[in-house]
């Protein structure tokens, strides 16, 4: 079976962010990089069909060269090789466009499977995995927490609100977009991270059309109005906070 | 009448051949069953412990002469070092008797146990067998009647108990009746009380029969004696050469080495112990050294609070497999929930008779666990190595803000200036934890107070490295340190001081094998020189406390003196907790499993907080932040937050400026 | 201009959620029509054009045959903008179509600016203010950003045919395990967040819950983490609650919680980070930290 997942690098969420010179993303500095955090679900399911079904695995990343590490770490999980799409300003690409450049690799590669995380943790859009199963014209089921594959049939949990799930069937060839909690990723063995230092990274070259969204600004978000800030010492505060709820609310007697 | 006695009285000279060949023989099986298990050791990996072998052995001797660490515990320790005392008495005796009845006298016609020597000759061993006997059966009722809770008793301590106490008193037997048919009213008996005992009770029997019982009792004696050479090696009479073998190879290093294993390493199939071959061929031997005194156990902090782990045990359970079935699985045959539940206190080893490294094994299996199975704890610990590894910390805050809690104390950092005049090292806790940053400014404020300039690495700074190495991820652990000492030598740093041990341990002692040659010290020796020379100046304000002796720089450093020079220095009155100094109970915090959950069993922080509480004292005074924390949680678990508050020494401190 | 929007029904009902498109409609001053797969006995109060697939005929959930309708419609209404909710419906469907039209989509749009649309990112932390360059354009709302006070109308429907394709096979619905708690109904919730620390003190959170006489919840991390339950969650995927008053313990803020507790009257924030995105919701934010100020505040509640 060939198998594909694409990761992307993002910055760690408990970062400050500050804004770009141009104010249209983050500013890179004093950032940590990690991959993303629903992508590193889509690797472990991905690694785990692979060991069941045989077969190879292809990790994907675009981005700048930095995202390297991350399809390092994608590959010492037990993916076979890994493809980078080197963008210096991926961020500048939209969801479309990034799904195109995905598409236009993948088409002639003929996946089994494509896993991919359900959203990023830094735009959050949650389009490329779908849009790149419709460029594909292959099957897709987002927001999976569960997967069984038996054969080429395929079922799986969509994670629905509430706590209800949906459970779906499809067979292969299939895109699937994965939720967090849908397995426990894996800690790379030191032979696995020592193996994936000597696997391949391929850089083919990226083509993509251009965004059809154009990012105006960035800013951070205002405090609402009336949001009040208490500060101090702990047992002033809660003498402060108790009589705030009994002016403003009902709820105390 | 010649004050001497005619050595083999009775039995005659003839018993000497078939005496020394049947030595030999048993002799020979002893070191057949000895080889039988060198073959055992050497199935273990290759380790060189033969620097300075002289002054090794010599060190063995004196260790074993001594008695020394055996006796440092009363009870079962004094008796067992009087009865080795008494047993090397006998043995004694027994070679200057083989000297002159076997090699002097007959080639040289020399005699010396003779007139006033010979009388001191036969009370000492006499009075030794006595208290010999004494021991013994002192030791055999604490065995079977008192019955200790914890100590493993087999069958071997039945037949060693027997076979030794029916060596000693065949031995009078022997005596008694020589005297009662030679020595009787003449007053060289007098010199043998025992012997003289025994031989008044036999006073009454014919002299044929008396000889007849002599030299019975010679030959059980002697085939006792030749059943206790054989005996040696296949029971725990081994540890006479096994246990003194190993005070030859202890581990000479400074306290808490570790191996710095070669990750690069491309034959290398396996890191950590698999199974025994990957053990060295030193750590099956402590296995064999063992010998059963669960002192070990008996101060381990986890088996106290109904962990599953027993170092004693574990090292009991390599013997076993060494022994019995060697391609097993080590890391299963102890069992994860063991593994994980060691956090590196070193009370084991500190303790144990035997000078068995029981850390490093455990270690060293965790380290399968880790680099080879990806096994952790729990997934807590996981997402902690995580965060290291994005964010250099495990508590997972952002890297950039590592510094921020210096600003506005006039601290830059190395990348903004780096003519200090010593780098504190700041460690995660201290930089990122509410509770453990007044810690820091304390220390700031405290060097600044003494006039010296202090610089941190800020950002730059990373985890040392410590928790995640001491989990087993020596790779994790190799990369957080190559970072640290390249910026550190790269800055030409000249003096670290650093306010948790865990750091001091690591950068003073892991990091020499990776290139940091910077000296290291822990606050508390640092400002103890600075109050010494008048540096630094603080006004004594009486308060009461009780002091924790921290594992790492405790039992790790043997760092006792210089805390509680400076808890004196600040006006405090110290009530000592009964476990303090080397015996020192842990927070619970070490061996990383500050990073981990404590599912099992019941908490080692309460139970120190408890055994904190119970001095009276309102003050629990530490020295690291793993403490620290371990301690505002463990007054709230245990029920005493009102009574004990845990405070760092350098607080205190810092309030006496 | 003109906007479709995408109403959503479940198992036969028609989910609330639908009219959050309309109310942005309104907000933008768009002329409309909608589309629904649902049941003609479950029709939303709208006084528009309907386009209706029976959803007993399309399936509970099949992409291919939803995403088929929908692009009938398109070609048909030739709308400027396709709104969508960002559920696990809209979030699943919506870029199947802006790629079958080679579209830009914007998502879990929150405000509408001049020229464009504020979305957030990275953890709500910050705002993106975006244009999509393509008519049309497909949107989705983040959940609860648009309110529709009361809706109101009758639509007039146009029924769809269905030839079916078969791409996803839908199997059931799985049920969260019930225990019995439905916070949806609580008037008063206080939550654990990962700031919580360790499973411990969960306690201390129950226990001022009790002590408000309030229920007990908990952010996502915590129950992932497998410290409490599933039907404890508040969230997109967890339980949409609109109590009096909301106390977020440790909490941070992601969008998906926030999602699920907006619409609470008054929301207070515990929590050592001044600059959390909960404080965007919270009426009050008490910098502290929550393992020395819950049980004080328990205390003071109960003498």
């Amino acid at each position: 079976m060939k198998i594909l997942v694409c990761i992307k690098q993002v910055p760690d969420m408990e970062s400050k962010f500050k804004l770009n010179p141009a104010g249209t993303w983050y500013s890179d500095q004093d950032l940590a990089w990690r991959m993303n955090e629903y992508d590193e679900f889509a690797v472990e399911q991905a690694v785990q069909l692979k060991e069941q079904t045989g077969g190879e695995l292809v990790v994907l990343s675009l981005g700048p060269a930095q995202v390297r590490e991350a399809l390092k770490k994608a590959l010492a999980m037990g993916a076979d090789r890994a493809v980078h799409l080197q963008d210096e300003a991926s961020y500048e690409k939209d969801p479309f466009a990034i799904a195109s450049a995905i598409a236009a690799y993948a088409r002639d590669e003929n996946f089994d499977a494509i896993f991919t995380g359900m959203q990023s943790q830094d735009r959050g859009s949650a389009q490329v995995g779908l849009m790149l199963a419709e460029l594909l014209g292959i099957n897709a089921v987002s927001t999976i927490v569960d997967f069984s594959c038996d054969g080429n049939s395929v079922t799986a949990k969509r994670e629905l609100e509430g706590g209800l799930k949906a459970v779906v069937k499809t067979n292969l060839p299939a895109l699937f977009t994965c939720q967090l909690g849908l397995n426990t990723p894996r800690y790379p063995t030191l032979p696995n991270i020592m193996k994936a230092k000597k696997k391949e990274i391929a850089t083919p070259a990226l083509t993509a059309p251009a965004s059809l969204t154009a990012t105006l600004s960035v800013a951070y978000p205002e405090k609402k109005g009336q949001g009040l800030v208490l500060e101090g010492d702990v047992g002033e505060l809660a003498d402060q906070l108790l009589s705030i709820l009994k002016e403003k609310t009902t709820v105390l007697k | 009448m010649e004050l001497t006695r005619e050595i083999y009285w009775n039995v005659g000279h003839g018993v000497l051949l078939p005496m020394y060949l049947l030595v030999l023989a048993a002799f020979g099986i002893l070191g057949w069953g000895f080889w039988q298990r060198i073959k055992v050791y050497r199935q273990g990996q290759k380790l060189d412990r033969r620097d300075d072998l002289v002054g090794r052995i010599a060190a063995a001797l004196r260790q074993v002469v001594t008695q020394h660490q055996v006796m440092r515990v009363a009870g079962a320790g004094s008796a067992h070092g009087l009865f080795f005392f008494a047993f090397v008495l006998l043995t004694i005796g027994t070679t200057l008797v083989f000297i002159q009845a076997d090699l002097l006298e007959p080639l040289l016609g020399v005699k010396f146990l003779i007139g006033n020597f010979y009388l001191l000759f036969s009370l000492v061993l006499d009075l030794a067998g006595l208290v010999a006997i004494v021991m013994l059966l002192g030791l055999l009722v604490r065995r079977y009647l008192v019955r200790p809770e914890g100590l493993p008793t087999v069958w071997d301590n039945a037949l060693m108990q027997g076979l030794l106490l029916a060596i000693l008193m065949t031995g009078f037997v022997v005596e008694g009746a020589r005297i009662a048919v030679t020595e009787l009213g003449t007053p060289l008996a007098a010199w043998s009380p025992v012997g003289l005992v025994l031989a008044r009770a036999l006073a009454g029997i014919d002299e044929a029969s008396l000889r007849s019982l002599h030299s019975g009792s010679w030959w059980l004696h002697f085939a006792l004696v030749l059943g206790f050479f054989v005996a040696i090696p296949f029971t725990r009479f081994r540890h006479l050469l096994t246990t003194s073998a190993n005070y030859v190879f202890a581990d000479r290093r400074p306290k808490g080495s570790l191996v710095t294993l070669d990750l690069e390493d491309e034959s290398a199939e396996s890191f950590g112990t698999a199974t025994l071959a990957d053990l060295s061929w030193k750590d099956i031997l402590d296995s064999d050294a063992c010998t059963y005194c669960k002192r070990c156990q008996d101060r381990c902090p986890a088996f106290a609070t109904d962990k599953p782990l027993s170092p004693m045990q574990l090292v009991n359970q390599i013997q076993v497999v060494a022994f019995t079935h060697p391609e097993a699985s080590l890391p299963a045959t102890v069992t994860s929930d063991v593994l994980w539940s060691c956090t590196t206190c070193r009370a084991c080893q500190e303790i144990c008779p035997a000078t068995i490294e029981h850390v490093p094994k455990i270690i060293d299996m965790r380290r399968n666990l880790v680099l080879m199975e990806g096994e952790f704890p729990g997934e807590e610990v996981q997402k902690a190595i995580d965060n290291t590894e994005v964010n250099g910390n495990p508590l997972g805050i952002g890297y950039a803000s590592r510094g921020d809690w210096a600003a506005e104390l006039g601290v830059p950092s190395l990348a903004e200036d780096a003519e200090v005049d010593l780098l504190y090292f700041v460690g995660c806790y201290a930089s990122f934890d509410k509770r453990n940053i007044k810690v820091a400014r304390a220390f700031v404020q405290l060097s600044q107070a003494a006039g010296l300039k202090v610089g941190i690495l800020g950002k730059e700074e990373k985890c040392c490295g410590e928790p995640m190495r001491k989990l087993g991820n020596e790779y994790l652990y190799q990369m957080l340190a190559a970072e640290n000492i390249e910026l550190i030598n790269g800055y030409g740093v000249k003096q670290i001081v650093t306010s948790c041990p865990h750091c001091f341990q690591t950068l003073s002692n892991d990091y020499r094998d990776l290139g940091l040659e910077v000296p290291v010290q822990h606050y508390t020796v640092f400002l103890d020189q600075l109050l010494g020379s008048g540096q630094l100046r603080i006004t004594a304000e009486q308060f009461d406390c009780t002091y924790h002796d921290s594992c790492y720089l405790g039992r790790y450093n043997d760092l006792f003196a210089p805390p509680r020079n400076l808890i004196r220095a600040a006006g405090g009155t110290l009530t000592e907790m009964a476990k303090s100094g080397l015996e020192s109970f842990c927070c619970g915090a070490g061996g990383g499993r500050i990073l981990a959950e404590e599912k099992l069993g019941s908490r080692i922080s309460e139970k120190r907080a408890t055994m904190a509480a119970e001095t009276g004292a309102p003050v629990l005074v530490s020295n690291c932040p793993f403490c620290l924390t371990m301690f505002e949680d463990g007054v709230k678990g245990a029920g005493v937050e009102e009574q004990l508050a845990p405070k760092d020494l350098a607080e205190l401190l810092a309030e006496r400026i | 201009m003109n906007a479709l929007l995408i109403a959503e029904s479940r198992q036969g009902q028609l989910l609330p959620a639908s009219y959050e498109t309309v109310a942005f409609a309104q907000q933008l001053g768009a002329e409309t029509s909608m589309f629904l797969v649902g049941s003609p006995q479950s029709l939303p109060q709208y006084a528009g054009k309907l386009y209706l697939a029976d959803a007993d005929q399309a399936g509970e959930y099949n992409p291919a045959v939803h995403k088929q309708l929908l692009l009938r419609v398109i070609e048909q209404e030739q709308p400027d903008m396709i709104v969508f909710c960002h559920s696990s419906y809209g979030w699943d469907l919506a870029p199947r179509v802006a790629a079958s039209l080679s579209v830009a989509q914007v998502s879990e749009v929150v405000d509408v600016v001049d020229g464009g649309f504020v979305v957030p990112a990275c953890n709500s932390k910050l705002r993106r203010t975006v244009k999509p360059q393509s008519s049309p354009a497909v949107l989705t709302l983040q959940s609860g950003a648009f309110n529709l006070e009361a809706p109101s109308g009758s639509p007039r429907v146009e029924s769809l045919g269905i030839d079916v394709k078969n791409g996803i096979e839908f199997v059931a619905y799985e049920a969260a395990e019930k225990g019995g708690v439905d916070l949806s109904k609580a008037e008063i919730i206080v939550s654990a967040g990962r700031g919580v620390g360790k499973p411990e003190n969960l306690e201390m959170i129950q226990t001022l819950a009790r002590a408000l006489g309030g229920e007990f919840g908990a952010s996502r991390p915590v129950v992932d983490a497998g410290w409490t339950e599933h039907n404890r969650q508040v969230g997109t995927t967890g339980q949409t609650v609109a109590p009096k008053l909301y106390v977020a313990c440790g909490i941070s803020g992601a969008i998906q919680h926030l999602a699920g507790m907006k619409k609470s009257e008054f929301v207070v924030a515990i929590n050592t980070d001044k600059d959390a995105p909960i404080g965007e919701v919270a009426d009050v934010l008490v910098v502290a930290d929550l393992k020395q100020l819950v049980p004080i505040l328990t205390e003071k509640l109960q003498s």
